[in-house]
């Protein structure tokens, strides 16, 4: 190789260096505000319903402030080379994804729309080739959370709140009708909506033991009688 | 209590993932397509290595310019699939599908930098192997990585390592050109040593390469030493070996046997 072209790769590398290291700075931001939105979220299995508002309030500022993590990535990362770099913040973006479909549907008993995540998350479509939402990062939060809602289901009957199984056995149901769905392949996520059904066991079990022991009503009885 | 009040559509629900079914379908129908079209490159781009192999071994002094006219001329066939391949890697696509497409880009950068070297007894410029994969008014079909240009570089000392060796027993010229490959290689090795830091995969392609190497100089210290007995010019000694070839030419099976033991089994055949 002459000196030309040595020099030339050294450039390429070292700017690759340089990226890899301002993007890791930023990455380690989202990360910890995402380990301290699971840390508050944890405590919703301990939280009695009346208790759970200030408990998500206390959560939304952390959502607000991973908005400026997402758009000093977006600086960052160069045009066209979102999926060059979106690995290294892949987890700590699904732990905030599944933080923020927490909170919905805590508040809205809702399933929080791929765009309603983007815009809590702050992406702005100026930016997709440099910083995004995939939809793959998106149906692992989702599954986050209902690994999640499973406990809560337990959880929340510890702490006699005897209705939650049951809405929550209605929306898992569905989830899965949704995942059920799409034409995965063998990776991770698909791993991941197979074991789906462990929650969807475990939340029946609670269901069967609170209605069996009246209580709680099941007032959609036809979507429990199925399984 | 409010919040029983709440609950989700399930048709709202139901609709937004089919919209994600159709997204991931399109992702892996994609990913395929590539993946087939890679293994495509791979295919085309071993043959033309081969084909490199056989006209450079061919014993005259024009074989390496001769073999590697024909070997550019082929590889415009895998420069044409990149070019119909454009469309799907462009934008940020090509970062998403780039583990689908380096293996056959590798692949290609081996027989191109062969064929290169054929030609110009250089390594290939980074520039060049871009300039390859553009459209005739320069536009990149998608951006090269260093990486690739890389390890597609240092796939080409094992072919160079084979071509040096098997030079040796059919050529009038191949021990110079075995030193000369040498040489070449002990460079490369040198060059990449810096990068393997930055390339994971790089590393372990440079073990293969140190063998590669150790395999010519073998081969250049047997140069040395038996032309070393014998105080004749080289192309005497070329001559002399030449001889005696051509006198048991007859018994091809004989000369084909002592090839055979040249070619070493435990080369990898990457």
């Amino acid at each position: 190789m002459d000196n030309n072209d040595l020099e030339k790769i050294n450039d390429l590398l070292d700017k690759d260096v340089e990226i890899r290291e301002k993007i890791k700075e930023q990455v380690n931001e989202l990360d910890k505000k995402a380990r301290t939105m699971a840390g508050i979220l944890n405590r919703v299995h301990s939280t009695p319903p009346g208790a759970l508002p200030p408990l998500l309030d206390s959560v939304r500022p952390v959502l607000q402030s991973c908005q400026d993590t997402m758009s000093q990535l977006a600086s960052i990362v160069p045009e066209n080379q979102f999926w060059r770099w979106k690995d290294m913040w892949t987890n700590s973006l699904r732990t905030a994804i599944s933080a923020v479909a927490m909170v919905q549907y805590l508040t809205k008993r809702d399933l929080v729309s791929l765009q309603q995540v983007s815009d809590t998350l702050g992406f702005k479509v100026e930016w997709a080739n440099r910083v995004a939402l995939p939809v793959e990062d998106y149906l692992h939060g989702v599954i986050s959370l209902v690994n999640d809602l499973s406990r809560l289901a337990v959880n929340s009957v510890t702490l006699g709140n005897f209705e939650e199984p049951i809405k929550i056995s209605i929306f898992v149901k569905d989830l899965f009708a949704g995942f059920s769905m799409l034409n995965l392949k063998n990776d991770v996520l698909r791993r991941r909506f197979d074991g789906l059904k462990y929650d969807i066991k475990k939340i029946e079990e609670v269901v069967y033991d609170v209605s069996l022991r009246k209580l709680a009503t099941v007032k959609t009885a036809s979507a429990d009688m199925e399984s | 209590m409010p919040t029983s009040l709440l609950q989700h559509d399930r048709s709202v629900l139901l609709a937004n993932f089919e919209s994600f079914r159709a997204d991931i379908d399109d992702y892996n129908d994609r990913r395929e397509r590539l993946i087939k079209a890679s293994r495509d490159i791979t295919n085309l781009s071993k043959k033309i290595i081969f084909l490199l192999h056989r006209i450079a071994l061919e014993d005259d002094e024009a074989s390496n310019a001769r073999a590697a006219k024909r070997g550019i001329s082929k590889l415009r066939e895998v420069q044409d699939i990149y070019a119909g391949l454009a469309p799907e890697l462009i934008g940020d696509h090509f970062w998403r599908y780039q583990r689908q497409v380096s293996p056959g880009l590798q692949e290609y950068i081996e027989a191109l930098s062969f064929a290169h070297y054929l030609q110009h007894g250089t390594l290939i410029p980074f520039e060049t192997v871009q300039r390859s994969l553009s459209s005739p008014e320069g536009v990149p079909f998608f951006p090269l990585t260093v990486s690739d240009y890389l390890l597609g570089l240092s796939d080409l000392t094992g072919e160079l390592m084979r071509f040096a060796i098997s030079g040796l027993s059919s050529h009038k010229g191949g021990r110079a050109k075995a030193t000369q490959v040498c040489a070449f290689v002990r460079a490369c090795k040198a060059d990449f040593e810096q990068y393997s830091a930055f390339v994971p995969d790089l590393r372990k392609k440079q073990a293969v390469t140190a063998q590669s190497l150790e395999k010519i100089e073998d081969a250049a210290y047997t140069i040395a030493v038996r032309s070393s007995e014998y105080d004749l010019p080289p192309e005497i000694l070329d001559d002399i070996v030449a001889q005696s070839i051509s006198h048991f030419s007859d018994r091809s099976h004989k000369r084909t046997r002592g090839h055979d033991l040249e070619d070493d089994p435990d080369n990898d055949g990457s």
